[in-house]
């Protein structure tokens, strides 16, 4: 690798002092899974400084908060996979969280450099996004929290500022144990990127799909919600025709590209399985009085 | 920069620039040669080390954020008794053929019996995933991980079967 700069942040603040002092040419090094290995093959100077936040204990852990979960932006994809809390009540982000890369990807990488990496087929994004996370920010003039959507701008580029941190994500305490399941397809089990994937949950202890909402990747430029086919699932009887209705409506909402993974066309048909699978897989998770209880 | 590890029981230190790898470390500064250089990037598993227990690419983590961890290395895995199961096992079985990906899948495979000590064929497969092998068929790998898994909890080779340090 081309030489560059180094310093260990003992904490998310004494990381922002040091953003704030080293400037433009300074850069978040988290487990390093992308940004290393875009480096290696990168024709781009290399950042002047490394500002290592791998050891910010303060960026870690999964847990409760009178806000909803909270998951520090350093919890590795592993922790979430072997998290008691994420099982009882997002499991569908330990679905994705499993299927990211290999173990050895999963042990280093973590889920605020999936977000900050910010390619359309980010494992992490589509289950956050459909149980409308938010993402707390810290920069040199304080904290902001701000909803995931706002932090998508486009292919690899994040609404974060000048010496910005991403700290942590919330998933509001309304959402916290919704039924919600991820679906990921790609070439390969293991060790392959998505063609195409997709989280969807809802409240169906009546019956009918009550506040359903349904995300997909790497099918627009960043991830992305389907609101055409939430709203015409809303309130209708679960059924698995509906299911298989509203992934069909999904499509229509995306615009996938032709590239060397796949056709765009293939990934069109991709969706409308995938939504109906993600829906199924929320329906198991469906238990009578289930959302009284959460709230 | 000065870095200080514990390598394969052994606490070692070296002075290098902040963009050498572990991987680098270990290879050039420490000749530790077992961890191989194969894609660099991530993708291929043939420099896989544990730290701190995990399994990990030791092509994407700096020597810095090795810094005062704790690392096995292949090199790390016979004792004065003899040969790790693993090794054992896929020597006498032809597990492996040129042996490139070798240490790699061996690190992945006891990480993976640290924590599982008798893993289902589905979870060897899916911890080996990151772990790619242009000779064989993986099948004398996967079939040699459960032998090894039984060696280690048999009580005939308590020696063996005693933790590693880590
Ligand atoms: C072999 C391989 C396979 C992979 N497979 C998948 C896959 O299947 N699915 C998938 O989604 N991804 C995959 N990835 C991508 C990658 O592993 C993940 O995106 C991982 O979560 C990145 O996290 P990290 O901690 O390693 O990020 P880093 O590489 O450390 O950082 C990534 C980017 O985010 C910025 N950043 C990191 N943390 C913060 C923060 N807290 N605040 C502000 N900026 C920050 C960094 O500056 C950098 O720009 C794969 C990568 C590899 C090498
Ligand atoms: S050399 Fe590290 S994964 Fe290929
Ligand atoms: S034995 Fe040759 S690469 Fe695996």
């Amino acid at each position: 690798m081309k030489p560059f700069g180094y310093v260990a942040a003992k904490d998310s603040g004494h990381a922002v002092a040091l953003l704030a002092e080293y400037g433009k040419g300074a850069k978040v090094l988290a487990g390093g899974t992308d940004l290393l290995a875009d480096l290696k093959n990168s024709p781009h100077p290399p950042p002047d400084v490394m500002v290592d936040i791998s050891r910010a204990a303060d960026l870690k852990g999964i847990a409760l908060t009178d806000a909803g979960l909270r998951i520090g932006a350093l919890t590795t994809h592993t922790e979430i996979v072997d998290s008691p809390l994420i099982a009882d009540t997002l499991p569908a982000l330990a679905e994705a969280a499993v299927v990211i890369g290999a173990v050895q990807t999963r042990n280093l990488g973590t889920i605020g450099g999936n977000l900050m990496t910010c390619v359309p087929s980010m494992d992490s994004g589509p289950t956050l996004l459909a149980l409308d996370a938010q993402v707390t920010i810290l920069g040199p003039s304080g904290r902001r929290t701000i909803p995931l959507s706002e932090l998508f701008v486009g292919p690899r580029r994040t609404s974060l500022g000048f010496a910005e941190l991403l700290v942590e994500i919330v998933i509001p305490k309304k959402n916290v144990g919704k039924p919600s399941a991820f679906q990921k397809f790609g070439l390969r089990k293991g060790q392959a990127l998505a063609l195409v994937n997709a989280a969807a949950g809802f409240w169906g202890g009546d019956g009918v799909f009550a506040e359903p909402a349904i995300a997909l990747g790497a099918v627009a430029p960043t991830v992305i919600r389907a609101p055409k086919a939430e709203a015409w699932l809303a309130g209708r009887p679960i059924s698995e025709e509906a299911m298989a209705e509203a992934g069909r409506i999904a499509a229509t909402e995306a615009k996938p590209i032709t590239d060397f993974r796949a056709s765009a066309e293939y990934r069109l048909d991709l969706i409308a399985v995938l939504v109906k699978r993600a829906l199924a897989g929320a329906h198991a998770r469906v238990t009578p009085n289930q959302k009284d209880l959460a709230s | 920069m000065n870095v200080t590890l514990t390598v394969n029981g052994e606490l070692r230190s070296a002075s290098v620039p902040p963009e050498t790898t572990l991987l680098v470390l270990l290879r050039e500064h420490f000749m530790l040669t077992g961890a191989k250089t194969g894609c660099d990037i991530g993708d291929c598993g043939a420099c896989t080390v544990i730290v701190d227990g995990k399994a990990v690419n030791a092509c994407l983590m700096l020597a810095a954020q090795a810094d005062g961890r704790t690392v096995v290395t292949i090199e790390g895995l016979a004792t004065r008794e003899g040969l790790h199961p693993l090794q054992q096992v896929f020597e006498e079985t032809g597990a492996l053929q040129c042996g490139f990906c070798g240490p790699g899948v061996i690190m992945t495979a006891k990480a993976l019996l640290d924590e599982n000590p008798s893993p289902s064929t589905q979870e060897i497969r899916t911890a080996l995933a990151g772990n790619l092998c242009r000779c064989t068929g993986y099948v004398k790998m996967i079939d040699g991980v459960h032998e090894a898994a039984k060696m280690l909890q048999s009580t005939e080779t308590p020696a063996l079967a005693a933790p590693q340090q880590r």
